[in-house]
């Protein structure tokens, strides 16, 4: 037996891919949710509506996506 | 009747295993969380102890590699995973007495192929398993975790650069409640399913259950209990050495050292993967400092960490060894077994009051 036919790549390969997609992807869209949050802050005290809405939106939607997410990466354990 | 008190005695084992796993990877959870002052350490602990017993729940995957791919069940009986358990909990203390966050899970499969060496031969230990599904994600897994949360924290970093920094530490720390109870469900459920799995392997090796049984619902509920006690009684030392020693961590730091965690042990737990959550995580830590400034992470004290990590599996494996051979000299019956325990809970007694007369719980840092 040699050490490729005893590891199981596959299972590997996916777990290093999910991992990657899962914990990099989780940070990026938090970290888009506080800087929409922020610019939609400073654009409302600068007066400038729409920018601020459309930061807003990518906030939510970004705070959204993260949920999702770990909703979903719960239900994908509790399924196998 | 002898082999029923042996059993019972291992199932009391096993959980005290769990409880000092839990108490021994409190840090794992709670320590960036703390150490940002993301939460309370009283109120971290309680809801990482929450969010472990629930992850207890989720899945077996891990159990079943634990209790059917390491060790073959066919050779195994209760005082030779008795032995393991001896070795692994003799580890954990060893390494908790001087601060060290090594690996709960290596020290358990290390104890127990030590301890199935020890009585049947090499020929015991199932070499795809042990090599396919703990050694090589044992290697993986901490370096994965370095990496996404060394790519997570560079691009967070572009993302929020130009933000004030009071909306940003106080967005990740908010993140931190989020990535922190992930963190804590998944170290609940890939841990406390090691567990599961010895007690189930005992329960195999007894002739309780059949061989290819899943862990019966008392198994899961009493492992969830044990590791969720031991985790909400928390191991102070090892906080300390995880949340501020390793690196200064800022709250981004925190959020993707945690989610990368978090991530890596989800992941794995999901293909049966039983991997060292202290590793992950202390993997994770070191690549959000490293990625800010390789002279962040002190690595020294990594250096510590890495020996005690290599050391886990042979040492857990040579006390699980002796212990196995020291209750042959008594025979295959419950006097051995016994005696151990006894001995067992005497070293513990001591060390625990020694421990506590050297010093407090340490001081949060930013809480």
């Amino acid at each position: 037996m040699t050490l490729a036919t005893l590891v199981q790549w596959k299972d590997m390969w996916q777990t290093v891919v999910a991992s990657v997609v899962a914990g990099v992807g989780i940070t990026f869209a938090f970290s888009l949710g506080i800087w929409g949050t922020g610019q939609f802050v400073e654009w409302s005290r600068d007066d400038r509506p729409a920018a601020a809405t459309a930061a807003g939106v990518i906030a939510t939607v970004a705070f959204l996506a993260v949920a999702a997410a770990v909703i979903v990466s719960i239900l994908v354990m509790t399924q196998k | 009747m002898s082999s029923d008190l042996i059993l019972v005695i291992v199932v009391g084992t096993a959980l005290a295993f769990d409880f000092t796993n839990g108490f021994h990877d409190t840090a794992n959870v709670v320590a960036t969380s703390i150490s940002t002052g993301a939460a309370r350490p009283q109120v971290a602990i309680g809801f990482a102890s929450l969010l472990n017993f629930v992850g207890a729940f989720i899945s077996i995957s891990v159990a079943a590699t634990v209790a059917k791919d390491v060790v073959d069940a066919e050779v195994i009986t209760p005082t030779i995973v008795f032995a393991g358990l001896i070795g692994a909990i003799a580890w954990n203390l060893v390494t908790w007495y001087f601060g060290l966050p090594s690996s709960s899970s290596h020290a358990l499969i290390g104890g127990v192929v030590g301890s199935a060496v020890a009585a049947a031969g090499f020929d015991a230990v199932l070499a795809d398993g042990l090599v396919g599904k703990v050694l090589v994600p044992a290697v993986v897994a901490p370096i994965v975790a370095f990496l996404v949360a060394g790519l997570a924290i560079g691009i967070s970093y572009r993302v929020v650069g130009k933000q004030r920094p009071g909306i940003v530490t106080r967005g990740y720390r908010y993140g931190q409640i989020v990535s922190g109870g992930l963190l804590a469900l998944a170290h609940g459920t890939n841990d406390a399913q090691k567990t599961m799995g010895v007690i189930t392997l005992a329960l195999i090796a007894n002739g309780t259950l059949g061989a290819e049984a899943d862990p019966p619902t008392w198994v899961i509920v009493a492992s969830a209990t044990a590791i969720a006690l031991g985790t909400y009684s928390g191991g102070w030392r090892i906080i300390k050495t995880t949340g501020t020693r390793i690196i200064k961590m800022d709250a981004a730091q925190g959020f993707s050292a945690q989610g990368a965690g978090a991530a890596v042990i989800l992941a794995s737990t999901h293909f049966g993967f039983p991997l060292s959550t202290t590793h992950v995580i202390n993997g994770g830590v070191m690549g959000s400092g490293a990625a800010k400034r390789l002279s962040a992470v002190r690595w020294g004290v990594a250096g510590n960490i890495f020996v005690a990590w290599l050391l886990t599996l042979p040492m857990a494996a040579l006390i699980g060894g002796l212990t196995y051979g020291f209750t042959r000299i008594f025979g295959t019956g419950a006097l051995g077994p016994v005696l151990v325990t006894l001995m067992a809970l005497s070293l513990v007694a001591v060390a625990f009051s020694r421990r506590a007369r050297q010093g407090a719980p340490v001081e949060a840092v930013g809480a």
